[in-house]
């Protein structure tokens, strides 16, 4: 599982935010915008385009599961998205690598050396 | 208006990215403030591109929520593919476009100048040729100078006209034979063209015969395989035949003739009566070739009374050669064909409105053509037309069929020729109707004199067994054989009719006859008294 995870990564920004706005609580559309807004201090913003391009993919690798419509929402046409096992554990994997990658970069802006190039951590 | 345009946007998507998200992103764009909106459309529209393009598996992709999920592991499942019904508007559209596409097909099938589509199956095998389709046969030559350009070779002391063949072909039958017939007959066309310029005799008969009808003609060159194995020294030794030369000769004439002479019956007469003289001495006092090949030539006629059947012998020795026309050969052909115009002489529209036409040879259409659709369609504006083939001494038989086209509004057969060597016919056909072609229907009339030979004849004849022309003027020469030429030896040569036309609806030719003119005439009245019939006939 590990092995297949790490093929995935990196993942893509906007994946990564919408796995990200997604590990708190199930989001339609627009509030995973909002969220993804609001986590990055507004320094990243997506469209719906961008958006549902990137929620078909991650359907379709399971990552995020389509619930469907809520009765009685506020506007009946959204869905709500939720993230499943397995794409916490593709999250947490990229979380890792980047924490790795910030931590070697950490490093090497202390040290001012030339770091070898570790296997990355699957 | 935005939103309208960004409605629109999202329809375009593809359907299973619409139907999945569609609603979703409108629902964004409706909650979004207006100053967004215009941003929205640009992630829409490229939104729009990049589900075409990069998402093509995501095209007709349907949400999991409202797709019921039966699916247990190991089970098969099936889907079926989205209920999908055409728009009627669609449906119509689809409809007009592949009418007018086969329609389009379909008449440039019909009016191709180019005609590589043109197939016309005949008896089980086809040939895409434009003008001929073999049967099963291979052409043949003679039809005098006609069948010619093949090459019909006239020779000075009678006019008759040969053809050298490329390679005397061992008797094949008539399937095999019938794909490689049409490169043999361009071969022998070629080939005889091409010497043609510098023999004194020539194929397509016609332009060159007028040129070379002296006793030059025996001195001509051939190039035509040896058919008896042995050779002559090379040194001049006309004065000095003996007995051994005089023996190759003949053994060389009758092998020939018995291979190649159009009748076979004819043929062992012809050998027969060889043998006689020569077991009775007839040809002991000869020691000149040229006398010899005389001596041998009215032995042959007197029991087969043709003609085309003649020996020659050349002054000066020629070794074998390769067959086939050289280069330079086709060069000068071609250069004489267009210092000539192709022989076609006169192109006028004659008062009421009558389109003449006066040519003297039937070239090879390969080259000539274009000159030939240039004098047609000068001429395709007028009443009647009126083919002047007094001093047409024949040509090629493919040439033939190519201005016939002009006469008829669909492909007519004109003419079969058969060739003993290989026993097989051709057949020759006119062309589908060129496109605006207004000649199909008008009246026709051929001139012919005493002097129209080969090709000319035949195109006289097809067109008058078909009823399509009336022919005025004197009786034709009378020669519907085409022979070839072969190579005895350095000095000597026979000319053997192997080709013979058989007409569709007559069942024969004009061989020995001539065509008979619908209207007898001396030649030199026939071009008033055709204006007459046709001045008459219009008038009407």
């Amino acid at each position: 599982m590990a092995q297949e995870l790490d093929s995935f990564l990196p993942l893509s920004p906007a994946s990564l935010h919408i796995l990200l706005a997604l590990a708190g609580d199930d989001l339609h559309g627009y509030a995973i915008m909002q969220e993804i807004a609001r986590h990055s201090g507004g320094k990243y913003k997506i469209g719906p385009g961008t958006l549902y391009d990137n929620l078909q993919k991650l359907i379709q690798r399971e990552w995020v599961q389509e619930l469907g419509r809520r009765q009685n929402d506020e506007d009946p046409r959204r869905r709500y998205y939720r993230l499943t096992s397995a794409g916490g554990e593709v999250l947490a994997a990229e979380t890792a690598r980047l924490s790795d990658v910030v931590r070697e970069a950490r490093l090497r802006l202390q040290t001012g050396k030339r770091l070898s190039v570790r296997p990355r951590r699957a | 208006m935005l939103r309208s345009l960004y409605i629109r946007v999202l329809r375009l998507h593809p359907s299973g990215f619409r139907q999945r998200f569609g609603d979703e992103m409108l629902s964004i764009f409706d909650r979004k403030e207006q100053r967004a909106a215009f941003g929205l459309l640009v992630d829409g529209l490229i939104s729009l591109a990049r589900q075409w393009v990069f998402r093509l598996e995501f095209w007709h992709d349907k949400s999991p929520a409202s797709i019921p999920q039966h699916r247990l592991d190991g089970i098969p499942s099936f889907c079926t593919l989205d209920p999908f019904r055409p728009r009627t508007a669609a449906l119509f559209h689809g409809m007009v476009l592949s009418m007018a596409i086969f329609s389009v097909t379909c008449f440039a099938i019909k009016y191709s100048w180019i005609r590589v589509l043109h197939v016309r199956i005949a008896e089980g095998q086809f040939e895409s040729n434009a003008s001929t389709q073999p049967s099963s046969i291979q052409p043949s030559a003679s039809q005098a100078g006609f069948l010619g350009q093949q090459t019909v070779a006239r020779h000075s002391a009678d006019n008759a006209p040969i053809v050298t063949p490329a390679t005397p072909s061992p008797s094949l039958n008539t399937t095999t034979q019938v794909s490689t017939a049409p490169d043999a007959v361009k071969k022998r066309a070629l080939q005889l063209s091409a010497k043609a310029r510098s023999e004194p005799w020539r194929a397509f008969g016609a332009s060159l015969a007028s040129k070379s009808q002296d006793a030059a003609a025996a001195q001509d060159v051939t190039g035509i395989p040896d058919t008896t194995g042995t050779t002559i020294p090379a040194e001049d030794q006309e004065e000095n035949l003996d007995a051994a030369e005089r023996r190759r000769v003949i053994d060389g004439a009758i092998a020939n003739v018995k291979r190649y002479y159009v009748y076979p019956d004819v043929a062992q007469k012809i050998v027969d009566g060889l043998l006689v003289h020569e077991k009775s001495g007839d040809d002991e006092a000869q020691t000149d070739g040229a006398s010899f090949a005389d001596l041998l030539t009215r032995q042959m006629r007197e029991v087969s009374h043709d003609r085309h059947l003649k020996i020659v012998y050349n002054r000066v020795a020629t070794p074998e050669r390769s067959t086939g026309p050289s280069a330079a050969d086709l060069a000068h052909y071609r250069e004489d064909m267009k210092q000539s115009n192709c022989m076609f002489e006169k192109v006028e529209i004659l008062p009421r409105n009558i389109g003449y036409l006066k040519f003297n040879e039937f070239p090879d259409p390969s080259i000539c053509r274009q000159t030939m659709v240039a004098a047609m369609h000068r001429l395709n504006d007028a009443d009647a037309i009126i083919f002047d083939l007094r001093n047409n001494h024949g040509g090629d038989p493919k040439m033939v069929a190519q201005i016939a086209t002009y006469l008829f509004d669909h492909p007519t057969h004109l003419n079969d020729i058969y060739d003993r060597s290989s026993n097989a016919t051709q057949q020759y056909w006119t062309q589908p109707p060129a496109p605006g072609n207004k000649l199909a229907d008008k009246p026709a009339y051929v001139l012919t004199s005493e002097s129209t030979f080969s090709a000319a004849e035949e195109f006289s004849y097809d067109l008058q067994m078909l009823k399509r022309v009336v022919i005025v003027g004197e009786t034709t020469s009378g020669r519907g054989h085409l022979g070839s030429a072969h190579r005895i030896d350095d000095h000597f040569e026979i000319h053997v009719p192997d080709w013979r036309p058989i007409n569709p609806i007559s069942k024969t030719n004009w061989q020995g006859t001539g065509v008979e003119p619908d209207v007898k005439v001396k030649a030199v009245d026939a071009l008033e008294t055709a204006e007459k019939l046709a001045r008459s006939k219009l008038h009407k």
